[in-house]
């Protein structure tokens, strides 16, 4: 069973080997938004399992589409999974983490091991609940 | 007495001149002349040119200024008075002045008084010849000087310490110059590695996708190069950025487009701007001129003022940078304002004038007098030094440009910098 991902990420160059990696697996299909303060909207549209989020965007960062989300009773249930190239660690606390409703938090530059396994566990804990 | 008998011998009014002479048995004329000699604020002696230049005559303010009383100088010479040295000296200018007829003015010369000790004078000598008592004068009168040339000494002593302090001064500055930006650089390295992060990241999935093997036939080959290449090359702009920027150098100016140097610097705070959601509205002017900056320390100016507005918008919904350059003539300027550049500004000038505004909070009046001095902040430690605004004038003021600071009518900071056009450039845009 494909599983659907969104990326929401302003990375261009970034988000689209990312989408190339996840793809190649076979496993998965990837929606890119670059745009934060779009990401709503295309998910709504595209109602991913899983939305994979940056956290230092313009516009609007990620914490604040996870908040949004969480409020939002289509996409509350959408598991989350934070990335970031921040380096200082209260802006990487799991605090702020579990505050904006996410599972995880990845570091950049994320390992696409690390990565394929994150998004195998989050498939894995929602078939079991 | 010889004295005496010299007197007697020479001319009437020149021996009246002396301080014994009885008033009463002269008429009123000759006493009036000597009442004019005695008060005059000037030492003014004769020497008889015929007689070894003996001195004839020998006015009060003489007596102070060499304090000889007039008794022990008449009928004596230099060498009976003065050291030989000054004596010898004294008597070649006379030589002088009777050979050639003609006055003589020495503008410092320097006697030994057992009283005062040195004394400055300067001297004016003529000849003059006395018809009546067929003789040959040289008159001199003397101003003592000592004072003024204390005075200058002391100056020029002065100057000297002036002149050290300033060069340490300017060290100094140099010195705060490179540790406000050595602090910059500290507080935009955690920003930066986020930059350079980001590259990275793109690099490491490009290496993974590829190294599943390598398919001729996939498309995506091709794209990925490209991208990581891309990737590289912007790690390394970004890096290079920072270690130009923190660079140490000596004030080196070239001829430098701003625009330039303001993608540059915005780039340096990118993230900055990024995590405070700032939009930037940057408007250059077409065929800018060339000004003569030092880039590095430009920089520095430009990544303050960029901080400050990111600070002061925190709090705003849709905080924006507007930037403007556009080359002007200047004018409005008056003769006392902003006295400091005179030299540097005036009107009909060509200039460049970079605006920076921003929508944040706006600076109270009562700050905005406080602004430029050292260690002022409203913000809170480890966010605010102080020393930005201080750096940045000063480094304005080392090319020679003008900053100014105030309030929009609609809220937020102005800041507008003044930069000369060099010659070269301005005669080329003229033509
Ligand atoms: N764009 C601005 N808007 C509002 N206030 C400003 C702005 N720029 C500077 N200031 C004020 O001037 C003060 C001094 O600035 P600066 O010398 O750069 O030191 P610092 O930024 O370390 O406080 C700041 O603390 C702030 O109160
Ligand atoms: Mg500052």
């Amino acid at each position: 069973m494909v599983r659907k991902i969104l990326v929401v990420d302003d990375e261009v160059g970034f988000t689209k080997l990312l989408k190339m990696n996840l793809e190649k697996t076979g496993q998965y299909e990837v929606r890119v938004e670059n745009e934060s303060t779009k990401a709503l909207t295309t998910a709504h549209e595209f109602l991913p399992d899983i939305v994979l989020l940056d956290i230092v965007m313009p516009g609007m960062d990620g914490g604040d589409v996870a908040a949004q989300m969480q409020d939002d009773p289509m996409l509350r249930n959408i598991p989350v999974i934070m990335m970031t190239a921040l380096v200082s660690q209260e802006e990487t606390s799991q605090d702020a983490v579990a505050q904006a409703g996410a599972m995880n938090i990845l570091p950049k530059p994320v390992n696409l091991e690390v990565l394929l396994r994150c998004l195998e566990e989050a498939f894995a804990s929602e078939a079991g609940e | 007495m010889e004295k005496n008998e010299f007197q007697q011998q020479g001319g009437e009014e020149w021996k009246r001149a002396g301080r014994q002479s009885n008033i009463d048995q002269h008429s009123s004329g000759v006493a009036y002349l000597e009442t004019v000699i005695d008060n005059l604020p000037v030492g003014l002696f004769a020497k008889d040119a015929s007689d070894s230049f003996r001195f004839v005559l020998w006015n009060k303010k003489q007596e102070e200024i060499t304090s000889i009383p007039c008794e022990q100088a008449l009928g004596k010479n230099d060498y009976e008075l003065f050291s030989p040295d000054s004596a010898k000296y004294f008597r070649q200018v006379d030589e002088l002045v009777i050979a050639r007829k003609r006055k003589f003015e020495v503008s410092e010369e320097i006697i030994d008084t057992p009283e005062s000790g040195e004394v400055w004078l300067h001297t004016i000598k003529v000849p003059i010849d006395d018809v009546e008592g067929q003789r040959t004068l040289v008159v001199g009168i003397s101003e003592d000087i000592t004072e003024q040339v204390h005075a200058r000494e002391q100056l020029a002593a002065l100057n000297e310490n002036l002149t050290e302090a300033n060069q340490q001064l300017q060290v100094t500055q140099m010195q705060l110059i490179q540790a406000e930006k050595m602090e910059s650089v500290g507080r935009l390295a955690a920003g930066v590695a986020h930059e350079v992060k980001n590259p990275l990241a793109l690099l490491l999935l490009g290496v993974e996708y590829l190294s599943g093997g390598i398919d001729p036939c996939d498309p995506n080959v091709e794209d990925i190069l490209t991208e990581m290449r891309e990737a590289v090359e912007r790690a390394d702009k970004i890096i290079r950025g920072l270690v130009d920027f923190s660079s140490q150098r000596q004030l080196a100016m070239e001829l430098t487009q701003l625009p330039d140097l303001i993608e540059h610097s915005l780039l340096l705070v990118r993230h900055e701007l990024k995590k405070g959601n700032v939009e930037v509205d940057a408007c250059y002017e077409e065929g800018l001129p060339d000004l003569q900056i030092d880039c590095a320390k430009f920089e520095q100016v430009l990544v303050n003022l960029l901080i400050n507005a990111v600070h002061a918008m925190e709090d705003r919904v849709k905080p924006k940078i507007e930037i403007q350059v556009s080359a002007a003539k200047l004018e409005g300027i008056e003769r006392d304002e902003g006295l400091r550049t005179a030299h540097h500004l005036r009107n009909g000038d060509d200039v460049v004038l970079l605006k920076l505004k921003d929508n944040g909070g706006g600076i109270s009046d009562e700050n905005l007098q406080k602004i430029f001095d050292p260690f002022f902040t409203t913000k809170a430690t480890g966010i605010g030094t102080g020393l930005g605004l201080p750096v940045v004038r000063k480094i304005v003021e080392l090319h020679n440009g003008w900053i100014d600071v105030k309030n929009r009518l609609l809220g937020g900071v102005q800041i507008t910098i003044t930069l000369k056009v060099p010659k070269s450039e301005a005669e080329r845009i003229d033509m």
